[in-house]
């Protein structure tokens, strides 16, 4: 039966070739729209975990309550205070309460692949008579480096040369344009009330975020000290050996420990958002598509049946029953759907391949001049191969049916 | 044996007419019967209740012993595969099939295409189509297809031959030869043949034939 199918397609080139196409794009489309949105994705998380810490440690902060103050301010004398205007705001911790306990913490956590204490603070930069305020975050390299991919930004200098301590700094591109510094040259800088002091500049880097180009990196115990706070830490960042886990282990953390716990994914919700409108857009486009492709093959094969009742009728007087000329019918479909789909395929994946030649410049996060990133998850094919098969196969099952159901009697009678 | 009809009546529709009444009769092996009778009088719906393509409203039919509203579906498509050839009158071969492929579908059930390839030329050869084999129903001329249909309804030497008007749409020439394969079926294989026909020449040349008139047999 598959031979007289084969045939049967072979000899209605026009009509084979369109229901072909119209698989073939819908394949096509589909690993070509899911390569281009999971490898933005996967790219946009990969940079979310890697150039910034997994899970963030933070100096706790809590919303104060209109009632909080009352003690403070009247002691016991009143049984409730009526505030004209209630206290509001933040009631801000200035550091990482306990550091020596969270390290502790994080040694002994088999999850946890690397930490990184830091003291972050505002800070003044000036060069002769520029002054550009920037955030100055105070770390430990060496530490830093297993946390995030920081040192693979720059473009001058090691990221370690400030490991020493001496007031030394790195400064991001963008700072360093603003203050038209240069390497091996002073800036002063200010922090709180503090007096200025000369670092000297000994690397710049670039991640092509012009918000992180506004930052300057220096050793914790020079940050420390120019702030006037030896030993306080406000933020330790953690690299966990498999990133998935990260809103757990903040979770875990965030219920035993003071502090402000939020992993990567609870820092960005919205991004997450954004992947989910990605994919029912991107599902209910490719059903549009495999529905318009379904209904080709859905009306070919009808229009076959209705032509080919003479067949029928003498292959049933042959001897061949029902199910015989079900498959007759019902293989054309599978067949259009099958070399559609591995044609949709095979020309998707060299889409990808292509697109991924494709240079674009700075992502949102990341940096370098890079190319499209197109993921090949070979599970994007599964999906399309499924798709286009169910739906030739629910497109060819219908009209195979009625084919089956026709007797030879009544072809006959009506002289074919 | 043979092929046997009792107390068969046929109606259709509602309200129901009826076309066959009270129908009786026994074909024996090897037996060539002309059903005759003029246009109306049941001729067509008799040949397929006798040939297992229709069933009847009462009664029954017997072939080859039994008794075909009781077989089952498998049986029924083996029995016509292997035993059973029909023609009709309009020769029904498939468009995308060669000469020799129409011939074979028979045998492809079973997947023995190979095995009737010989049996197949050799009979195509004798009703003088040995040149055209490979070429497509459209490049025949109308008798031409017809001898491919019977050539097709003779492949797996079939114990019973059912024909409708074999001959009503060809010219004299093309209709003796088609008769000529009939009978040589019938004389050489001993297949059992029950031919349909206006043609009262071709009637003559059955062993026995079988009138129709108005739904009842009348001449036996
Ligand atoms: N499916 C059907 N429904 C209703 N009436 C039918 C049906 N099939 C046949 N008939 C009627 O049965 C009668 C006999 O039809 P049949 O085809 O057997 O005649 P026939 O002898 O073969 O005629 P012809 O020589 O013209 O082929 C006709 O009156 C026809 O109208
Ligand atoms: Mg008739």
């Amino acid at each position: 039966m598959i031979f007289l199918a084969i045939r049967y397609l072979l000899e209605r080139r026009r009509q084979t070739i369109l229901t072909l196409l119209g698989v073939f794009f819908g394949t096509l489309a589909y690993v070509g729209v899911s390569g281009f949105f999971l490898g933005f994705r996967g790219y946009l998380i990969e940079q979310l975990v890697n150039n910034t810490p997994q899970i963030h440690i933070q100096a706790r902060q809590d919303y104060l309550t209109e009632h909080q103050l009352d003690s403070d301010f009247y002691e016991k004398v009143f049984a409730h205070v009526f505030w004209r205007t209630p206290p509001a705001g933040v009631l801000g911790y200035m550091g990482v309460q306990n550091p020596q306990e969270w390290y502790a913490r994080l040694r002994a956590d088999p999850r946890v692949e690397a930490f990184s204490p830091s003291m972050t603070a505002p800070a003044l930069f000036t060069q002769s008579k520029i002054s550009v305020s920037a955030s100055l975050i105070g770390c430990d390299p060496y530490q830093l480096s297993r946390v995030t991919s920081v040192a693979s930004y720059m473009t001058e200098g090691q990221f370690t040369d400030i490991a020493a301590g001496g007031n030394r700094v790195i400064l991001g591109d963008e700072l360093m344009k603003r203050l038209g510094a240069a390497m091996d040259r002073f800036v002063t800088v200010t922090v709180g009330a503090g007096a200025p002091v000369p670092f000297k500049v000994v690397g710049r880097f670039y991640t092509g975020s012009r918000g992180a180009d506004l930052m300057a990196y220096s050793a914790i115990t020079d940050v420390q000290r120019l702030n006037g706070t030896p030993n306080r830490v406000n933020e330790i960042g953690v690299r966990l050996k498999d990133y998935h886990l990260s809103a757990e282990v903040a979770s875990d953390w965030a219920a035993l420990m003071p502090e402000r716990t939020e992993s990567w994914d609870q820092q960005n919700p919205n991004i997450f958002s954004v992947f989910r409108i990605q994919d029912s857009l991107r599902f209910s486009m490719i059903l549009t598509v495999l529905i318009v492709a379904g209904f080709g093959i859905y009306n070919v094969l009808n229009m076959t049946v209705n032509q080919k009742r003479q067949d029928i009728a003498i292959l049933r007087s042959m001897g061949y029953d029902t199910f015989e000329i079900v498959i007759l019918f019902f293989s054309q479909g599978i067949i259009l759907g099958v070399i559609g789909a591995i044609c949709g395929l095979i020309a998707g994946y060299f889409l990808c391949r292509y697109l991924q030649t494709i240079q674009f410049m700075g992502g949102p996060m990341g940096g370098r001049q890079g190319f499209l990133h197109i993921s090949l998850d070979p599970y994007i094919y599964l999906q399309a191969a499924t798709m286009a098969l169910l739906s030739a196969s629910i497109a060819s099952i219908l009209p195979a049916r009625a084919a089956g159901k026709l007797t030879p009697i009544d072809i006959i009678r009506q002289g074919g | 044996m043979g092929v046997a009809a009792n107390h068969v009546f046929k109606s259709f529709g509602t309200p129901a007419t009826r076309v066959l009444t009270d129908i009786n009769l026994k074909i024996e092996d090897g037996e060539f019967v002309a059903l005759t009778g003029r246009s109306g009088s049941g001729k067509s719906t008799l040949l397929y209740l006798l040939s297992s393509l229709d069933n009847p409203s009462q009664g029954q039919v017997i072939i080859g012993g039994q008794d075909v509203t009781k077989m089952t579906s498998e049986e029924l498509h083996n029995f016509r595969n292997q035993k059973m050839g029909f023609v009709f009158q309009f020769h029904y071969l498939i468009a995308e099939l060669t000469t020799i492929e129409n011939v074979l579908m028979p045998a492809m059930k079973f997947e023995q295409a190979e095995k009737f390839r010989g049996r197949a030329e050799f009979l195509l050869e004798q009703c003088g189509l040995k040149e055209k084999l490979g070429r497509h129903p459209r490049q025949l001329s109308g008798g031409e297809q017809q001898r491919v249909a019977i050539v097709r309804s003779l492949i797996m030497s079939p114990k019973y031959l059912f024909a409708d008007e074999p001959t009503g749409s060809l010219d004299t020439l093309n209709g003796d030869l088609v008769m000529k394969m009939i009978r040589d079926a019938n004389r050489e294989n001993r297949t059992t043949v029950v031919l349909v026909t206006h043609d009262s020449d071709f009637a003559e040349q059955a062993d026995r034939q079988i009138k129709l008139v108005d739904g009842a047999i009348v001449i036996d």
